[in-house]
C-alpha cells in the first residue's frame, strides 16, 4: 500500500504538523496513553510484588518451595510449591491433548476441506475461542465428570501398571486429567487459530514444488509446511500455554485443591494450580496476613504468565518478520 | 484424491485440475475406499448397539484404530507403501476436527437443554433478593446481575477504550520512536491472567482505601482485561485507511489532531465499533476478577461506588455446585443468557467487520 516513498513523505508532513502547538499537546496526551499498558505492568508488578515482601519475611524461601496452607496454627506456615508444580504439571497435560489435535485440525482446515467448509470451521473455532470460561466449568462440571470419570477408572484398571495411571484412593474425580482436558479444550481455539494461519501462509510455489517431486500430503507436511511454520506454531503454543497457567474458574470447579505435592498421578484425585488457590481461598480469606499470602500468590503467577508470554509474542513476531 | 491441492493454490488449481486427465480412477479404488469407510463404522455400530462399553471409549479404542488401519491397508492396495502417512494424516485431521466440534456442540446443547427450562421473562428481569437456592424457578432471576454486568462493562468501556483507541493512534498515526516497545508491551498485557488483574485492584483498593468491592473496582479489572484486545484491532482497523487520506487532509493543512479525529477515526469507525465489541465480547464472561473486584449482591445495585454488585459470571459461579436443582438449573439458565449475549457480539462485530473499512 504504502512505498517507501509516500512515507517519506508523510514524515516530513508530520514533522511540518508537529511545530503546531495544539498537536504537541496531542501528541503528548496520544503518547501518554499508548504507554498506560506499560504502567498497568508496573503497577501490578510493583503492587504485588510489595505485598509479596511480608509473606517471604515471614516464610522465607519455604513459600515458594514447601507445600503448606496452616494459617491458623503459630506461626503460620504457607508454601505454594505444590500449587506452582500442579499450574505446570496441569498445562503439560493441557498441552499434551490440545497441541496433536490443533496441529491436525489446522492441517485439515487447510489442506483438506474445501474452502467453503473450512471457513465454516474457522467461524467454529472462533465460537469455541469465544465460550467463557466459568461456562466451561459448569459443562465440565455436570456433562464432561461422568464420562471422565468412566474413562479413568478403565484407565486405571487395564493400565493401571504404568506409574502415572496409578490410583490408590478409588476417587476419579477432581483430577489433574480432567483439570488438563478442560484446559486443553481452552487451548484448542488459541493454538489452532495461530497454527492454521502461519500454515495458511507457505507458499504456494514451495508445496507445488514438493508436489510435483513427489511429495504426498505427509511428507510434504513434515518436510515443507510444519518446518516453515515451526516457530509460528510454537508461538501459538506457547500463547496457549500463558492462558492455560492463568486460567482460575474452569478449574476450580474439576480440581480437588490438596496442598500436597501430586508429582504424576495424573488420575488421582487432588492437584494444584496457583490461580485456583487465589479465588478458593480468597471466600474464605482469615485476615489481612493469608490475604497477602494470595497476594504473593498472585505475584509469581503474574511473572510465569509474563514470561511465557513474552516469550511467545516474541517468537511469534520473529517468524512473522522472516516470513515477509 | 483432491488433497494434492491446497486451499492457497485454489487460484490456480482451475489451471492444475487437469494434470492426469488420464488418470481415471479405477473401479478397485472407488471399492477399496468406500470397503475402508464403511467396514469400520458398521463394526462400530454393532459395538454401539450390542456392547454395553460406553460411547466415547468404542469411538478412541476401537473406531480410531480400526479406521486407521483400513485406511493404511487401502492406501498400501491402492498407492504402494509410501503414502500410508498420506493415509493416516488425513484419518487424524478428520479425527481431530470431528473431536472439536463434538465438545463444541456438546458445549453448546447441554447449554440450551439444561438452560432453556430456566429463562423466562421474569428470570431476566427480577433480582434474587427473597430468592434462596431452594426457590422454585417461578421466582427471582438474574435481572439484578444483567444490570451489574451492564454497568460493569460501561465503566470498563468508557475507560478501556479511549486508552485503546489512543494506543492504536499512537502506533499508526503517532509513530513515535517507542512504537516496538508500545507494541510489546500490549502484548504483554494481553496475557496477564484475569485473576491477577482482579488482584491488583483488590490491592490497589485495601492499600489507598479509595474504593472498595463495587461495580467502578470491577470495571477497573475488565478495563485491564479489556485494553489489549481494543488496542490491537484499532490498530489493524486504522492500518486500513489509506495514507492517501491521512496526506490529503495534511496537505490542505489540518493539524495533525484534525487528521485523526476528524478523517482516520471516523474513515475507521466500524472497525473502531468491532473493536470495541470484540473488546466486550473477551471480558462478559471473566468470573475471577470480578469475584476479587466486584463482590456479589442478591439486589439490583445502581451505584457504581458503593456496594458490592452482582455480575452474570459471578452468579453462575455462585450457583454451579449447590446442591438444589433449581439453583443448578439457574445457573445453565444464566449461563444460556451469557452465551447468547456473546454471541450476538461476536456475530455483530464480524459484520460489521466485513463492512466497509477506510472508505466513506
Amino acid at each position: 500500500m504504502s512505498s517507501l516513498d509516500t512515507n517519506e513523505t508523510l514524515r516530513d508532513l508530520h514533522s511540518a504538523a508537529t511545530s503546531h502547538r495544539g498537536d504537541r499537546v496531542f501528541n503528548r496526551v496520544i503518547t501518554g496513553a499508548a504507554f498506560t499498558s506499560l504502567i498497568v505492568l508496573a503497577g501490578i508488578a510493583i503492587f504485588l510484588g510489595l505485598q509479596a515482601i511480608p509473606a517471604f519475611q515471614s516464610q522465607g524461601l519455604a513459600f515458594l518451595t514447601t507445600t503448606a496452607w496452616d494459617i491458623n496454627t503459630d506461626p503460620p506456615t504457607a508454601g505454594i510449591w505444590g500449587m506452582l508444580y500442579g499450574s505446570v504439571l496441569l498445562a503439560v497435560i493441557a498441552l499434551v491433548i490440545a497441541v496433536p489435535a490443533s496441529i491436525l485440525l489446522s492441517v485439515f482446515m487447510v489442506f483438506l476441506a474445501p474452502p467453503k467448509i473450512a471457513k465454516i470451521l474457522t467461524n467454529l473455532v472462533d465460537l469455541m475461542a469465544a465460550i467463557p470460561s466459568v461456562i466451561l466449568g459448569l459443562w465440565a462440571f455436570y456433562i464432561l465428570n461422568p464420562p471422565a470419570e468412566e474413562w479413568q477408572q478403565l484407565l486405571n484398571q487395564y493400565l493401571g501398571w504404568i506409574p502415572i495411571f496409578e490410583n490408590a484412593s478409588g476417587n476419579f474425580l477432581g483430577t489433574p486429567f480432567i483439570a488438563g482436558f478442560v484446559l486443553a479444550i481452552m487451548m484448542i481455539p488459541i493454538v489452532t487459530s495461530v497454527t492454521r494461519e502461519v500454515l495458511g501462509r507457505t507458499p504456494p510455489e514451495l508445496i507445488n514444488a514438493a508436489e510435483s517431486l513427489g511429495c504426498s500430503l505427509w511428507t510434504m507436511l513434515r518436510y515443507v509446511a510444519l518446518p516453515y511454520g515451526r516457530g509460528g506454531i510454537v508461538g501459538g503454543v506457547m500463547l496457549g500455554l500463558g492462558r492455560a497457567l492463568g486460567e482460575t474458574i474452569a478449574v476450580f470447579f474439576v480440581l480437588k485443591l490438596v496442598y500436597d505435592t501430586n508429582w504424576y498421578k495424573v488420575i488421582e484425585s487432588g492437584g494444584g494450580s496457583v490461580a485456583t488457590l487465589i479465588v478458593s481461598r480468597f471466600g474464605e480469606v482469615t485476615g489481612p496476613f493469608e490475604l497477602q499470602l494470595l497476594l504473593a500468590a498472585g505475584f509469581f503467577l503474574f511473572l510465569g504468565t509474563l514470561v511465557v508470554n513474552m516469550i511467545a509474542n516474541l517468537i511469534v513476531s520473529r517468524t512473522g518478520r522472516l516470513q515477509k | 484424491m483432491t488433497i494434492l491441492f491446497s486451499e492457497q493454490t485454489s487460484e490456480e488449481s482451475a489451471a492444475q485440475k487437469p494434470l492426469h486427465p488420464w488418470r481415471k480412477k479405477p473401479r478397485k479404488f472407488t471399492i477399496s475406499v468406500a470397503l475402508a469407510v464403511v467396514l469400520p463404522f458398521l463394526v462400530v455400530l454393532a459395538l454401539l448397539l450390542y456392547s454395553n462399553i460406553p460411547g466415547a471409549l468404542v469411538m478412541v479404542i476401537v473406531y480410531l484404530p480400526l479406521q486407521l488401519l483400513a485406511a493404511g491397508i487401502t492406501a498400501v492396495y491402492n498407492r504402494g507403501v509410501r503414502s500410508i502417512g498420506d493415509s493416516m494424516i488425513v484419518v487424524l485431521a478428520i479425527g481431530a476436527t470431528v473431536f472439536s466440534l463434538v465438545i463444541l456442540m456438546s458445549v453448546l446443547l447441554s447449554l440450551v437443554v439444561r438452560g432453556i427450562g430456566a429463562l423466562s421473562a421474569h428470570f431476566l428481569y427480577q433480582n434474587s433478593v427473597y430468592i434462596n437456592p431452594s426457590t422454585p424457578l417461578e421466582y427471582g432471576g438474574i435481572g439484578h446481575a444483567m444490570v451489574g454486568t451492564f454497568l460493569i462493562l460501561l465503566i470498563a468501556s468508557i475507560i478501556a477504550v479511549p486508552i485503546g483507541i489512543a494506543t492504536a493512534v499512537y502506533i499508526t498515526d503517532v509513530r513515535g520512536r517507542a512504537v516496538p516497545y508500545v507494541r510489546f508491551f500490549v502484548q504483554a498485557m494481553s496475557g496477564v491472567p484475569s485473576v491477577v488483574a482482579g488482584l491488583f485492584i483488590l490491592t490497589i483498593a485495601v492499600s489507598t482505601g479509595a474504593f472498595n468491592q463495587s461495580a467502578f473496582a470491577g470495571g477497573l479489572a475488565y478495563a485491564i482485561l479489556m485494553l489489549p484486545t481494543v488496542a490491537r484491532t484499532a490498530e489493524e482497523v486504522l492500518k486500513l485507511v489509506p495514507d492517501d487520506l491521512r496526506t490529503g487532509a495534511l496537505a490542505l493543512g489540518s493539524t495533525r489532531a484534525r487528521v485523526v479525529l476528524q478523517v482516520v477515526i471516523p474513515a475507521a469507525r466500524t472497525g473502531i465499533i468491532t473493536a470495541i465489541l470484540l473488546g466486550i465480547a473477551r471480558v462478559i464472561g471473566e468470573t475471577a476478577p470480578l469475584l476479587l473486584a466486584a463482590g456479589n449482591n442478591d439486589g439490583t445495585v445502581l451505584n457504581p461506588f458503593d456496594q458490592a454488585v452482582a455480575s452474570i459470571p459471578v452468579y453462575i459461579f455462585n450457583n454451579v455446585a449447590l446442591p438444589y436443582p433449581d439453583a443448578v438449573t439457574r445457573a445453565w439458565g444464566s449461563a444460556l443468557a451469557l452465551m447468547i449475549l456473546v454471541a450476538v457480539l461476536f456475530t455483530l462485530a464480524r459484520v460489521l467487520g466485513r463492512g466497509r473499512v477506510g472508505k466513506y
